[in-house]
C-alpha cells in the first residue's frame, strides 16, 4: 500500500490511504472514529441507512491487520456508534475478531460514543501511554505529544476556482488527529472553531487522503 | 325558451354578474358548463384572457347554489404557484361578493397559519384553493377520508405545467386518494394550448372524458430586433444590443425583458442601469430573490408603477399584469411553447395581438429565434412528453397513506396504478417499494426490531404505522421539488435572498459579486447565513445557477434544420448572417433537413471533430460522453469535448479515420452503463430520490440540516448501496430518472437509430465558419468529478513542491 510518511514527536509514521495509521517502530496500527453500527443506531430512529457499514469496516480492518500484522492496534475511541452497535456485530465478526486477537493486542481507548460498552476480548483503557507518546480520544493537558480522533478532520481546498473537501490526517507539533476510519461518518472542518480550538490555526501539517494515496499540503 | 336551451348560462348564478359588466360568455364555457353537468371529465384548452379561471367555477358555482347552504368541502381547485393561488381568490371574491352568493372559499398553501389550518380542518370552507403538496398533507391526516367524502369536482389549474415532472407524479397519485374517499368526484383540467391534447386528457380524464378546445386567432406580433451591431460568434449576455434596447423599454409603457437564467437577469439588469440616463425605473426578478423582494417587484408592476422588469421564468405563469405592453426575449427561445407562454404576458385583451422582441445573443440564436416565430405562425407547438412516473414519489405516497391510517396493499396497489405515470408499475417494484418505506427495503434484513410501518398478525395484507410521531417525520418532508444546497444572503439584517452554496465556497472575504441587482462584498459565513455589505467594486463575479439551462425542444430543433436548409437566404436574414452561412456552403456543407453533417478538420497541433446533431444540450452532452469511450476504444487519443444545444465537438491526438463505425446505435447500448457510472449524474439523482423517498429527511423536526450534509451523506449512503446492493430499488429509480431527464435518452436514441445512413462527412483544411461558435466554447475541462479532486490534489501539491525546491536553492 502507497502511504505517506510523517514526522511526528521525532517519530516516523506511515499514513495509509485507508484512514490508518502505522508506527513502524512499534509495529503498532493507529485507528480512529470507525463508528461501527451507526446505520442501526440511525435505524431506530427510522433513518434506514445501508446496513452494510459494519461489514465494509471491518473488512478493511481485516485486510490492513493481514497485510501489516501488527503487534498492537490502537483504536484511539469511538469503536462503536452507540449500545445499539453490538447488534451489528454478528457471531462470525466476533470470531473473526478473536482469530486476529491471537497474533495482535487489540487496545480500545474509549471515546465518547463507547465509554460503557464492553467487547470480550478488548483491552479498554480511557488513555494510553508508550514513551513520550499519549493516546486518547480527546485532548487533555499534558507535556507528551497526544495522538487522538473524535474530530473526523476534512480539509476545505480550493485551487483553480473549484473547491473540494477532503477527509485529513491533521497534526501540529504536539496533538495529532486521526480522521474517521468509519464509511457513514460526516467530517468537520480544520478551520472550524472545534478544531482550532485544539491545533490553533498556525503551523498545521496537513495530509489529505486521496483515492490511492494521502497528499501532502 | 330556445335561446336557454342554446346557452344555458343565461341561467347560471353568474349571468347576472357577467351581464353587469358587460361581458358574454365564451363557447368553451358554455360546452364545458354542459360536459360537465352531463357528468364527463374535461380539459379545457384555451389561451390567457378566455375567462380559464371562471370556467373551472362554472359548475361548482352552479352547484353550490342549486343545493342551498351546502355544508362541507364541495370542490378543490389546485393551483401550480402559491402565489397564483392568492390571485384565484381574489378572482373567485369578485363575483361571489358582488353576488352576495352564499358560498365559502379559502386558500391552504404553506403560506397560511396552523391555528388557521385547524380551523379549516374542523369546518371546511366549500371551495379550497390550493397547491399539490398542501393537497398531499390533507390526504394524509387521519381524517382525510371523512373529510373528502362529500367532494365534488377537482379543479386542475395550469395543467400543461404539471404534465411532465414527478409533482404530476404526487398530483396524479393524489387525485386518485380523492376518488376512492370520495367516487363521484369529477375532474376538470384548464390548460394552456397544447399540442397533444389527447395526452392530457388521458392523464386526468376517467369518466366520459372530454376535450374542450377554444384557440385564439389572433397571432401575436413577434419581430427579432433589426441591430446595427454586430451579432457575435458565441457568448450568452446580449451586451451588443444593450444600447437598442434601452430605446425599446423608452418606447413602450411596460416592457417584461425575458432571460434564460438568473446569471443572464443579474447581469442585464447591471448593463441596463449603467446606461440609465434618463432614469427609467427598471427592476430585476427571479427565483433565488427573498419572498418580499419578489412581491414588491410583482406589485409595482401590476400598478404599472416601473418602466421595466428584468425577469426568469419567475415571471412566466400567472398573475394578470394588464399593463405590459411589450417583452422582451433576450437569448434563445428554446421551445415554441415557452415562447408563447412568455409573449402572451404581454396585453391581456384577446382582440388585440401581443408584442414581442426578439434578440438573440449569438448566431445561432438567430436562426433559432427566425424558426420560433415562423412555428408560432404555423401554429406548430412543442409536444410534452408524458414520462411514466417515477418510483420514489409512490414510496412518500406509501408513506403519507400509512400516516392517514392503516391501509391494505393490495388496494393501494390497485389505486396507484389507475394514475396514468403508474399504469404499468409493477407490483414486484411496488412490494419494494413498501419495504423500503418498512425499513429501508434491504436484502439484509438488520432492522427487523426499528420498522416504521408493520403488517399486522392476523392479516398480512393491511400494514400500519408503528407510531405517530412518524406522522411529523413525513409533513416535513412532503413534496418532490428538491433545490441545490442554498444559503440565505444578509444585507445588515435584511434578507436579499438564496444562493447556491458551491458558489460562495468560492469567494474569499472581499470578494465583490452581483446579487438583486446590487453590487455586494462577501464579508463571512456562519450558521448558513452570508453576510454581505455594499461594495463600489466594478469588478465583480456573477453569481451562478445550476439547473436553469433548458434544452432546445425537438420541435423547435426540427424548424431550426428546416430553415437553414432553405437557399433564399437573403430574404430570410440580414446580411451578416446571410454571409456566415454563404461562407458555409462555400467552404463545407449546409446541412440538408434530414442530414448530419461532420466537419473534420487540423486545429494547432489536434485534430477536430464537430457533428452537427440539434439534439439540444442534454442529448449532445451525453453523446459526446460517449463519443470520447468510442474514440478512445479507437485509439484516436481524444482529449476533450464540449456540447451545446446544436453540435458537438472532440479534439483528438490523432485523425478520427473511422467516425461511421463509432457513431451509430451500437454506442449506447455498449458504453452508455459506464458513462452514467462515471459521471455523477445518478448520485445527483440519487439524492433527490433519497429525499423524496423519506429515507433521508431534509428537516428534521426542530432543526434544519444544511444542504452540505445530505449532499455528504446521501454521497455515502450511494457509495455504500452500489457496492452491496446494486439492485436495490432506489438505485433502479436514480438510474431511470436520469434515464428519462438528465440525459435525453428516448430522444439520443431516435437520432443514433437513423444516423449512420444520414452522416455528411466533410474533410477540411481548417476550421468552418459554422463550427466557430461551438469552437469558442471550449473552454472548460471535461474531467469527472472523481478525476477532477485527484487532479486538483495533485496540481496543488506539484505546485507547493515546486514552491520547495525554490526555497531551497535559494
Amino acid at each position: 500500500m502507497y502511504y505517506q510518511l510523517i514526522n511526528f514527536g521525532d517519530e516516523e509514521f506511515y499514513a495509509y490511504p485507508n484512514k490508518s495509521l502505522y508506527w513502524k517502530r512499534l509495529n503498532t496500527l493507529i485507528v480512529s472514529d470507525l463508528h461501527i453500527g451507526k446505520s442501526i443506531s440511525y435505524a431506530k430512529n427510522k433513518q434506514f441507512l445501508p446496513p452494510y457499514d459494519t461489514k465494509e469496516i471491518l473488512n478493511e480492518l481485516f485486510v490492513s491487520l493481514d497485510e501489516i500484522k501488527p503487534s498492537n492496534l490502537i483504536i484511539v475511541g469511538d469503536l462503536l456508534h452507540d449500545i445499539f452497535s453490538t447488534l451489528s456485530l454478528k457471531d462470525q465478526d466476533h470470531k473473526n475478531i478473536s482469530q486476529y486477537m491471537e497474533n495482535t493486542d487489540f487496545i480500545w481507548i474509549k471515546g465518547n460514543h463507547d465509554k460503557n460498552i464492553q467487547i470480550e476480548g478488548f483491552k479498554n483503557f480511557t488513555n494510553y501511554e508508550i514513551d513520550k507518546f499519549l493516546f486518547t480520544h480527546i485532548p487533555i493537558e499534558t507535556p507528551l505529544f497526544q495522538i487522538c480522533g473524535h474530530y473526523h478532520p476534512k480539509v476545505k481546498i480550493v485551487h483553480r476556482g473549484k473547491t473540494i473537501f477532503k477527509t485529513s490526517f491533521v497534526h501540529n507539533e504536539k496533538i495529532f488527529i486521526l480522521p474517521s476510519f468509519g464509511i457513514l461518518t460526516g467530517g468537520l472542518d480544520i478551520n472550524s472553531k472545534e478544531i482550532s480550538d485544539v491545533l490553533g490555526k498556525k503551523n498545521l501539517n496537513i495530509y489529505p487522503v486521496g483515492q490511492d494515496k494521502v497528499y501532502k499540503l | 325558451m330556445n335561446i336557454n336551451k342554446s346557452n344555458p348560462l343565461l341561467l347560471h348564478p353568474l349571468n347576472k354578474w357577467m351581464k353587469k359588466k358587460k361581458w358574454s360568455w365564451f363557447p368553451h364555457q358554455i360546452e364545458t358548463f354542459h360536459h360537465v353537468r352531463t357528468g364527463s371529465d374535461v380539459v379545457v384548452f384555451a389561451p390567457t384572457g378566455a375567462g380559464k379561471t371562471l370556467t373551472g367555477f362554472i359548475n361548482p358555482i352552479d352547484d353550490l347554489i342549486k343545493l342551498k347552504k351546502f355544508k362541507g368541502l364541495h370542490t378543490l381547485y389546485i393551483s401550480p404557484l402559491k402565489s397564483l393561488a392568492n390571485d384565484i381568490v381574489r378572482n373567485l371574491e369578485k363575483p361571489i361578493k358582488e353576488l352576495d352568493l352564499n358560498i365559502s372559499f379559502q386558500v391552504r398553501t404553506g403560506d397560511i397559519t396552523p391555528y388557521k389550518k385547524q380551523k379549516q380542518k374542523q369546518n371546511p370552507p366549500n371551495i379550497i384553493i390550493t397547491t399539490p403538496e398542501s393537497l398531499a398533507l390533507l390526504n394524509s391526516y387521519e381524517n382525510a377520508k371523512e373529510f373528502f367524502h362529500n367532494l365534488k369536482y377537482i379543479i386542475i389549474d395550469e395543467i400543461h405545467t404539471f404534465l411532465d415532472n414527478k409533482r404530476a407524479d404526487l398530483l396524479s397519485l393524489n387525485i386518485e386518494r380523492l376518488q376512492t374517499f370520495s367516487p363521484n368526484l369529477q375532474r376538470i383540467g384548464l390548460s394552456a394550448t397544447l399540442k397533444n391534447k389527447q395526452d392530457a386528457k388521458k392523464w386526468l380524464c376517467r369518466k366520459k372524458p372530454k376535450i374542450i378546445s377554444y384557440e385564439n386567432s389572433v397571432l401575436p406580433k413577434i419581430k427579432i430586433l433589426e441591430t446595427k451591431e454586430r451579432i457575435p460568434w458565441s457568448g450568452h449576455m446580449a451586451t451588443y444590443s444593450i444600447n437598442e434596447i434601452y430605446k425599446e423599454i423608452m418606447k413602450s409603457k411596460l416592457t417584461i425583458i425575458f432571460v434564460n437564467t438568473r446569471a443572464q437577469a443579474e447581469y442585464m439588469f447591471k448593463n441596463l442601469w449603467l446606461i440609465n440616463k434618463k432614469k427609467l425605473k427598471i427592476a430585476v426578478h427571479h427565483g433565488s430573490l427573498e419572498k418580499n423582494l419578489r412581491l414588491k417587484v410583482e406589485n409595482n408592476l401590476s400598478k404599472g408603477l416601473v418602466d421595466c422588469v428584468v425577469a426568469t421564468s419567475s415571471l412566466e405563469l400567472g398573475l394578470d399584469y394588464g399593463d405590459v405592453e411589450k417583452i422582451i426575449q433576450v437569448g434563445a427561445p428554446k421551445g415554441i411553447n415557452r415562447l408563447l407562454q412568455r409573449v402572451g404576458r404581454s396585453n391581456h385583451n384577446l382582440n388585440t395581438p401581443s408584442k414581442a422582441i426578439l434578440i438573440p445573443t449569438n448566431r445561432f440564436e438567430f436562426i433559432e429565434a427566425k424558426a420560433a416565430i415562423e412555428e408560432i405562425k404555423n401554429n406548430n407547438l412543442d409536444k410534452i412528453d408524458l414520462k411514466e412516473g417515477s418510483f420514489d414519489v409512490v414510496a412518500q405516497h406509501i408513506f403519507a397513506t400509512a400516516c392517514s391510517g392503516q391501509f391494505d396493499i393490495s388496494d393501494l396497489y390497485k389505486e396507484i396504478i389507475k394514475a396514468y405515470p403508474y399504469k404499468k408499475l409493477k407490483l414486484n417494484d411496488f412490494k419494494q417499494l413498501i419495504n423500503l418505506i418498512q425499513d429501508g427495503g434491504y436484502v439484509l434484513k438488520n432492522y427487523d426490531q426499528f420498522k416504521r410501518i408493520f403488517q399486522l398478525r392476523e392479516n398480512k395484507n393491511i400494514y400500519k404505522l408503528v407510531n405517530r410521531r412518524e406522522t411529523r417525520k413525513y409533513r416535513m418532508n412532503v413534496g418532490t421539488i428538491i433545490e441545490n444546497p442554498m444559503l440565505r444572503i444578509k444585507l445588515g439584517t435584511k434578507t436579499l435572498g438564496n444562493i447556491e452554496e458551491v458558489f460562495i465556497q468560492n469567494l474569499s472575504q472581499g470578494d465583490s459579486f452581483i446579487f438583486a441587482g446590487q453590487v455586494l462584498e462577501f464579508q463571512s459565513m456562519k450558521n448558513n447565513l452570508v453576510q454581505v455589505k455594499r461594495s463600489k467594486s466594478l469588478i465583480s463575479k456573477i453569481p451562478s445557477y445550476s439547473g436553469g439551462r433548458m434544452p432546445l425542444s425537438t420541435n423547435l430543433a426540427n424548424s431550426v434544420r428546416t430553415l437553414l436548409a432553405k437557399s433564399n437566404m437573403r430574404d430570410l436574414y440580414p446580411d451578416q448572417i446571410t454571409e456566415w452561412l454563404k461562407r458555409q456552403k462555400n467552404i463545407s456543407k449546409i446541412p440538408k433537413k434530414d442530414e448530419y453533417l461532420v466537419e473534420q478538420f487540423p486545429r494547432k497541433k489536434n485534430f477536430y471533430t464537430v457533428i452537427y446533431t440539434f439534439a439540444g444540450w442534454h442529448a449532445n452532452q451525453t453523446l459526446g460522453f460517449l463519443l470520447l469511450r468510442g474514440f478512445k476504444e479507437f485509439n484516436y487519443k481524444p482529449l476533450g469535448f464540449v456540447a451545446n444545444d446544436y453540435a458537438i465537438v472532440l479534439w483528438s491526438l490523432k485523425e478520427v479515420k473511422e467516425i461511421k463505425k463509432i457513431l451509430n446505435i451500437g454506442l449506447l447500448d455498449k458504453h452508455l452503463d459506464n458513462y452514467l457510472e462515471e459521471t455523477s449524474i445518478v448520485k445527483r439523482l440519487f439524492r433527490d430520490n433519497a429525499i423524496i423517498s423519506c429515507l433521508i429527511e431534509r428537516r428534521l423536526p426542530g432543526m434544519e440540516k444544511t444542504g452540505k450534509q445530505v449532499l455528504f451523506s446521501s454521497d455515502l449512503i450511494y457509495t455504500v448501496l452500489k457496492k452491496n446492493e446494486p439492485d436495490h430499488i432506489l438505485l433502479k429509480s436514480s438510474y431511470e430518472d436520469a434515464k428519462k431527464n438528465m440525459i435525453d435518452y428516448n430522444r439520443l436514441r431516435e437520432i443514433l437509430k437513423k444516423i449512420d445512413k444520414k452522416i455528411i462527412l466533410k474533410k477540411l483544411t481548417s476550421i468552418s465558419p459554422l463550427a466557430v461558435p461551438i469552437i469558442l466554447e471550449i473552454n472548460r475541462e471535461n474531467l469527472s468529478k472523481k478525476e477532477t479532486d485527484e487532479y486538483i490534489l495533485e496540481d496543488l501539491e506539484n505546485e507547493i513542491l515546486k514552491e520547495a525546491n525554490v526555497l531551497s536553492i535559494n
